[in-house]
């Protein structure tokens, strides 16, 4: 019984393909067009997917908890009196302070992040040399030292030279030596970087003494991570206080919410192609009827007619998921989605060389079968079911 | 040959390419994973925020230490106009 009925749906599925086969050039084009739009849709959420990945992974060690000073609903600098206030607070290990902020470079319309802090009292501090490709870290007393990163040295095409200048805020030139360059392991987190001293900070942005741009704050015990910063809200009222979780959390909405509103954007072009499908699929062609009719004649059933529909239907849309997928990947793989990368960059004038690895759980390909071959399977049932209809004497009619 | 056997043969040439995508995939992790360490002690050592994916304004740059309003602040009526901004969500400290 089982034999037969596995028997029957193998000649049905053969007569399914012959029946593709002979409709090859309209298959082929809705295959070719499903397959890109799964390819899309399928390279967008691998992509976003990469993102949030490689930002849980890169970003567990962020400071526990960094504090900003708020005024007029903007970050100002924040005193450095406030770490007497911070030291009071049972529970902290230490406090370190940092200057950073952005320096536009007008030769090259590029965007730097400029960070002074004294690196010897951070975690992992003193390893801090092995992120790096060339050279060494800038000494503690040292002044006018600095380590930047890939697209900093490619930007101001250093080549064999090791000096920098930029100009402070009364446009007077400051220049630093360039002691490391930054591996291109660490890129995705450091391309834009220059690192120096504090008081170097200090000094090229024009920061009064006695401030600093914020405070990473480490604490003995992890578990009291959000006491803490609780008691530190409550105590310096003037400030914003965002701890590592937070840190991580925004990283999981920012790519999560940008993949749903491509998703939306796309997802309007997979409707486009859906009615399309419904509509090449609901036109019967004189050849078709007849076809049909003839099957009826020779002894077909509706629910015969119905199976071959449906298998048409499943392997136009099972293939060009397959497809879609295979090449998803090879998109973001292979060639680091250089259809997404405008989209990602911007206007960006400098950006990392990261390598993106897709990260494809089954949800994915679950989410993303859900929104293509199902919606397209059930566009194509009612067209179907008016197909399988067809009165068999409407060949000789 | 009968048409399935056809399917069948398709169907087995993108079994192979996947499962070596698959593999390429895992390949991919591990070697990210060896390099993980490296990653650690930057982001550690120097206090860092957030991927350098987008440099094109403060809030794409850093997300998880800008203010959701960041993008309007320019003047009063700014509107956001960076393209990057239309898909980064604004941060939620």
């Amino acid at each position: 019984m089982l034999k037969t009925v596995f028997e029957k749906h193998l000649n049905i599925l053969d007569y399914s393909l012959s029946s593709l086969w002979r409709r090859r050039l309209k298959n082929a084009s809705v295959l070719l067009v499903f397959a890109g739009v799964i390819f899309l849709l399928a390279s967008f959420q691998m992509v976003t997917q990469a993102l949030t990945q490689l930002a849980k992974d890169s970003l567990e060690n962020t400071p526990e908890i960094t504090i900003q000073r708020m005024s007029a609903g903007r970050q100002e600098a924040i005193p450095l009196a406030y770490m007497d206030e911070l030291s009071t607070i049972f529970g902290i290990q230490k406090v370190v302070p940092r200057i950073w902020g952005y320096y536009f470079d007008e030769a090259n319309l590029a965007n730097y992040t400029v960070m002074g802090l004294d690196v010897s009292a951070m975690p992992f501090g003193k390893k801090l040399n092995l992120a790096l490709r060339e050279g060494r870290f800038p000494e503690r007393e040292g002044t006018g030292e600095s380590v930047i990163g890939q697209s900093v040295y490619t930007a101001k095409d250093l080549k064999n030279r090791r000096v920098i200048s930029f100009f402070r805020p009364d446009l007077s030139l400051k220049s630093f030596k360039v002691v490391g360059i930054f591996s291109s392991i660490v890129d995705l987190l450091t391309s834009d970087l220059i690192v120096m001293n504090i008081e170097d900070a200090r000094d090229l942005f024009a920061i009064a003494p006695g401030f600093v741009t914020d405070l990473c704050v480490y604490v003995a015990n992890p578990m009291e991570v959000d006491t803490i910063a609780k008691k530190i809200a409550d105590r310096l009222s003037d400030t914003r206080v965002l701890t590592r979780s937070q840190i991580m959390k925004t990283y999981q909405v920012v790519f999560g919410w940008r993949s749903g509103f491509a998703s939306v954007c796309l997802l309007t072009a997979l409707a486009a192609f859906i009615i399309l499908a419904w509509d090449k699929a609901s036109g019967l062609s004189p050849e078709e009827r007849r076809e049909i009719s003839i099957l009826k004649i020779l002894g077909w059933e509706t629910t015969d007619v119905l199976a071959v529909r449906f298998w048409e239907s499943f392997l136009v849309a099972a293939l060009a998921f397959v497809i879609g997928c295979t090449f998803a990947y090879i998109h973001v793989a292979f060639f680091d989605a250089t259809l997404f990368r405008p989209v990602l960059l911007g206007w960006s004038v400098i950006y990392p060389s990261f390598q993106l690895i897709p990260n494809i759980s089954v949800d994915d390909l679950l989410l993303i079968f859900c929104f293509t071959v199902i919606p397209y399977l059930a566009a194509t049932v009612i067209p179907a079911w008016r197909c399988a209809i067809v009165p068999a004497d409407s060949a000789i009619r | 040959m009968r048409p399935v056997h056809l399917l069948l043969a398709i169907v087995f040439v993108l079994f192979v390419a996947d499962t070596a995508l698959f593999f390429h995939a895992r390949i991919q992790r591990h070697q990210f994973y060896a390099n993980k360490k490296i990653l650690d002690i930057t982001t550690a050592g120097l206090g860092l925020t957030d991927l350098c994916v987008s440099t094109e304004a403060r809030y794409t740059r850093h997300p998880a230490v800008s203010d959701k309003i960041v993008p309007f602040m320019d003047h009063p009526g700014a509107i956001e106009h960076f393209p990057t901004g239309s898909f980064w969500a604004p941060a939620f400290p």
